[in-house]
């Protein structure tokens, strides 16, 4: 008998037409790893909220079909035993932690349900020995980072020791490192106490290679599920379906069979093909077939300083700058940088590296300790944040914070108003350049996470501001919403905005970056173009990077893969097996 | 500045309870006493209580606040009551106000309730940072009480929503929303769109937390109680060293000598006054001088 067993599920949300899940059948036994992937508005989350019970008790809407567990109908189940059967870890770390302190938190659940003191207490040591959150269990939750907070809401929860743990997208306010650590320990937990684990991920890359089973969703439905992953991603490819993994969809494009999940399996194919085609030049002891050499890569240097220097003043000057908090934590050490029209640039690093400082001293929103900003020749202190507003777009990390008026407009109009341009600006325009001319109307906040994204982006570069500072805007997105968002910067980059990101996502930098800063401990450790970079880093390598690492490192994009791989299949190499 | 810290402190290392009963009697005294004396005196021994609780710093920020507040309770009250028969300063008439006449006892009056204030608001400052919010929903909350959980929740969520208030203000100026224009309508109406988003970004915050208390079971069952701190000597002192004073004030208080005449004339003050405040502001004191004891005592910190 499955252990989960869903049957004809259609629910609707209140007073909508359209259903938000439409005849769903799904088994699940126990012990499976299953991995639920779709764009946003599929149903992934729907789903995962009708398996823990929340749809419809919290919700309300209309609900049909069955969902039943060891055999018995959820709705049949009272609550407190649910909450022992059925685990679920929410997006946001934040707005799921109800207590300050991380103790009080890991047992928040278990005195929800009245367990007796020893329990909790045994619950509590095993817990945070198991997520290394001993040192951490007198702490106060605020003080905590991203991954810590997500860490602690999982322990609570696997405090119940749950049969199912869903997870909605447990990683995606998380920086790479937070979110491996998580899916780590879903592993683990899945491997090691054989706890049914649903996962609901945008970044495949990350976790397909955990799973038994794969199932894509779109409009309410399950289109695909199966447990042959490398199978239902080349369908998914076949398909034109955005949401695979950067690996397959190279293997893929490139017109091979195998499809690896794992860098280490994309090797060995290539390794694969090299021995059994000897005959080619290329291989991985003699010098690397570089469809850009070392001498390209130079070339290329070369050809992005002409163009950026083609107009020789800078849009940013960045001179030696410090920065200290009020509290005397010295964040920023000796930055100097410059940015150029039509430039684009990629700073990354750790959580604390200073990135966001930085990002709010261009602004304007902090001042310099030491140093100089200047803006097209002007000193940033000698203007304030609201003049500046026509020469930087500045988008915070939550565009959420930028949203509240009524419709997408109204919101562009809104910052048009302030600085007196509304009559100059053509907003028909300027929602057509951020793909939002369909949603005018709507209420911003009635949007998905990138279409919210995209009306903050429009309502900061409503006044055409010549630099735009983006920090980590791919929080949150799924791959074809990045797609999107990638679309409309190049496309401002082609206009002539200079543009700087900070993000923590090696394959976004990689596809739209040129230039790369990498910052480490308030200083930045290694400036360049993007080849020299980020082929040469270990971490900060996309998988296609990682996959041509020593091979060809002038290999970094999807499409400079899919030509490399190309070429091995146009001289023989990849061994077509299907 | 608006999180409750865990410290390895004496006031925090007392039982929920025990920390609420003090708090509570602050509250009560600010509320039943109106001569200044007993309120000073109130005043002063709950500074050394904030001293020795280590909230000094947090402090000094609300009272930044609240003598502004003070200030205008004894502006408003010395321009608009002109009972009093001490004048310190006399106006002309003036269009709508009329006659203002400046009295020491208007001035006087103002101060004590601006004492009443202070000593409210040294109450919540204790409250918020010597009160572990997580023990305070478990010992009044459960399914039982929803209005501890709203005051626990809310204690939870301050510092998020005040951090939303910084970064909102900051996207708002990213902008071009002036917060530092010279007309205080127009400073007041480009707020608007600030607390218009805080509003909404508190109800998503709200909506997800109320999910993840649906999801943990919270108010299925009788709840249990993990870590309860076990009563020791220091909980039984301050205990009865709260109830104590409570007792006096109340003895105090049918016996008249809480209450104070401010008009016509101030009301002389003798010296049982001074006595009766010091022995209620000693009430008030315990606590700190448990503190002390705690940290430079070593046989006494063991005892206790």
């Amino acid at each position: 008998m499955a252990l989960l067993e869903i049957k004809n599920l259609t629910y609707h949300y209140p007073d909508t037409e359209e259903p938000a899940l439409s005849r769903i059948d799904l088994s699940i036994k126990e012990g499976e790893f299953v991995v639920v992937a779709g764009g946003s508005g599929s149903g992934k989350s729907s789903l995962a909220r009708a398996i823990a019970g929340l749809i419809p008790d919290f919700y309300g809407g209309r609900i049909g079909g069955s969902i039943k567990l060891e055999g018995r109908e959820l709705k049949e189940i009272n609550r407190a035993k649910l909450a022992q059967k059925i685990g679920i870890v929410f997006q946001d770390p934040e707005n799921q932690l109800i207590m300050t302190n991380v103790e009080q938190e890991l047992v928040f659940g278990m005195e929800n349900l009245g367990l007796p003191h020893a329990r909790m207490k045994k619950a509590v040591m095993e817990m945070s020995g198991a997520l290394s959150l001993y040192p951490f269990l007198k702490s106060n939750i605020t003080q905590l980072s991203g991954g810590l907070k997500q860490k602690v809401a999982l322990a609570s929860v696997l405090a119940l020791q749950p049969d199912i743990l869903i997870l909605d997208e447990p990683t995606s306010q998380l920086d790479p490192v937070a979110g491996e650590e998580i899916l780590t320990i879903l592993r683990r937990m899945n491997e090691e106490n054989g706890i049914t684990v649903i996962l609901i991920e945008h970044r495949l890359e990350r976790c397909l290679h955990l799973a038994d089973r794969i199932i894509f969703m779109e409009k309410g439905r399950i289109v695909h599920d199966g447990q042959n992953i490398r199978d239902a991603l080349k369908k998914a490819f076949d398909k034109g379906d955005p949401f695979i993994t950067p690996l397959a969809k190279l293997f893929a494009a490139a017109g091979s069979k195998q499809i690896p999940l794992t860098i280490k399996e994309g090797r060995e194919i290539i390794r694969q093909a090299k021995s059994e085609k000897p005959e080619l030049s290329w291989s991985f002891d003699s010098e690397p077939v570089t469809t850009k050499n070392t001498s390209d890569i130079e070339q290329l240097q070369e050809k992005t300083a002409e163009k950026i220097y083609a107009n020789n003043t800078p849009l940013l000057e960045v001179e030696r700058l410090w920065f200290t908090y009020e509290n005397g934590q010295e964040t920023l050490k000796d930055i100097s940088l410059k940015i150029y029209p039509a430039e684009f640039l990629i700073i990354m690093g750790e959580n604390t590296a200073g990135k966001t400082t930085l990002l709010k001293n261009i602004r304007g929103l902090l001042h310099p300790s030491r140093g100089n900003v200047t803006i097209s020749g002007r000193s940033v202190q000698d203007m304030t944040v609201e003049e500046q507003a026509t020469k930087v777009g500045y988008l915070a990390q939550n565009p959420n914070d930028y949203l509240f008026r009524p419709s997408v407009r109204e919101e562009i109009l809104f910052t048009l108003k302030n600085l007196g341009m509304e009559k100059d600006a053509d907003i028909e325009d300027l929602m057509e350049k951020f793909i939002l001319k369909d949603h005018a109307d709507y209420n911003p906040r009635d949007l998905s996470t990138g279409e919210r994204q995209r009306v903050a982006m429009a309502s900061v570069l409503a006044a055409n501001p010549p630099l735009v500072l983006l920090d980590e805007p791919t929080r949150g997105l799924d791959n074809q919403m990045k797609a999107i968002l990638g679309r409309v910067l190049r496309s401002l980059q082609e206009k002539g905005h200079g543009i700087i990101v900070v993000t923590h996502d090696v394959e976004f930098a990689a596809e739209y970056g040129e230039k790369i800063i990498l910052m480490s401990g308030g200083q930045i450790i290694a400036q360049g173009e993007k080849h020299m970079i980020l082929s040469e880093s270990t971490f900060y390598s996309p998988q296609t990077g990682k996959l041509f690492h020593d091979i060809d490192n002038s290999v970094l994009t999807i499409s400079e893969g899919v030509q490399a791989l190309t070429k091995i299949v146009f001289r023989g190499g990849i061994k077509v097996v299907s | 500045m608006y999180t409750y810290k865990e410290r390895a402190d004496f006031f925090q290392s007392l039982r929920c309870e025990t920390s609420l009963t003090y708090i509570s009697l602050l509250v009560l005294l600010s509320l039943l006493i109106s001569n200044p004396i007993y309120l000073a005196a109130v005043f002063i021994a709950l500074n050394l209580v904030i001293h020795a609780a280590g909230i000094m710093n947090e402090w000094i920020v609300y009272l930044k606040y609240c003598l502004v507040l003070v200030l205008f309770i004894i502006l408003i009250n010395a321009i608009f009551v002109n009972a009093g028969s001490t004048i310190l300063f006399s106006f002309p008439d003036l269009p709508l106000l009329g006659k203002i006449r400046i009295t020491l006892e208007a001035v006087s009056y103002g101060i004590g309730m601006g004492l009443r204030l202070l000593i409210m608001m040294g109450a919540f400052c204790l409250l918020t940072y010597s009160v572990d919010p997580d023990l305070l929903l478990k010992t009044f909350g459960g399914g039982k009480s929803r209005i501890m959980l709203a005051l626990s929740m809310s204690l939870r969520l301050f510092p998020l929503i005040a951090d939303d208030f910084m970064r909102i203000t900051e996207a708002q100026r990213c902008r071009g929303v002036d917060f530092k224009v010279k007309s205080k309508r127009k400073r007041v109406r480009n707020y608007l769109p600030v607390l218009n988003t805080v509003l909404l970004s508190i109800l998503e915050r709200s909506f997800q937390m109320a999910e993840a208390l649906q999801s943990k079971a919270y108010g299925t069952c009788e709840r249990s109680h993990f870590s309860e701190k076990l009563w020791r000597p220091r909980d039984i002192f301050v205990f009865a060293a709260t109830l104590v004073t409570a007792v006096i004030t109340v003895v105090f208080l049918v016996a008249g000598h809480t209450a104070y005449n401010y008009y016509p004339r101030l009301q002389a003050i003798g010296l049982d006054d001074a006595l009766a405040a010091i022995v209620i502001g000693f009430g008030v004191l315990i606590p700190a001088l448990l503190t002390w004891g705690w940290k430079k005592w070593p046989y006494w910190r063991l005892k206790i």
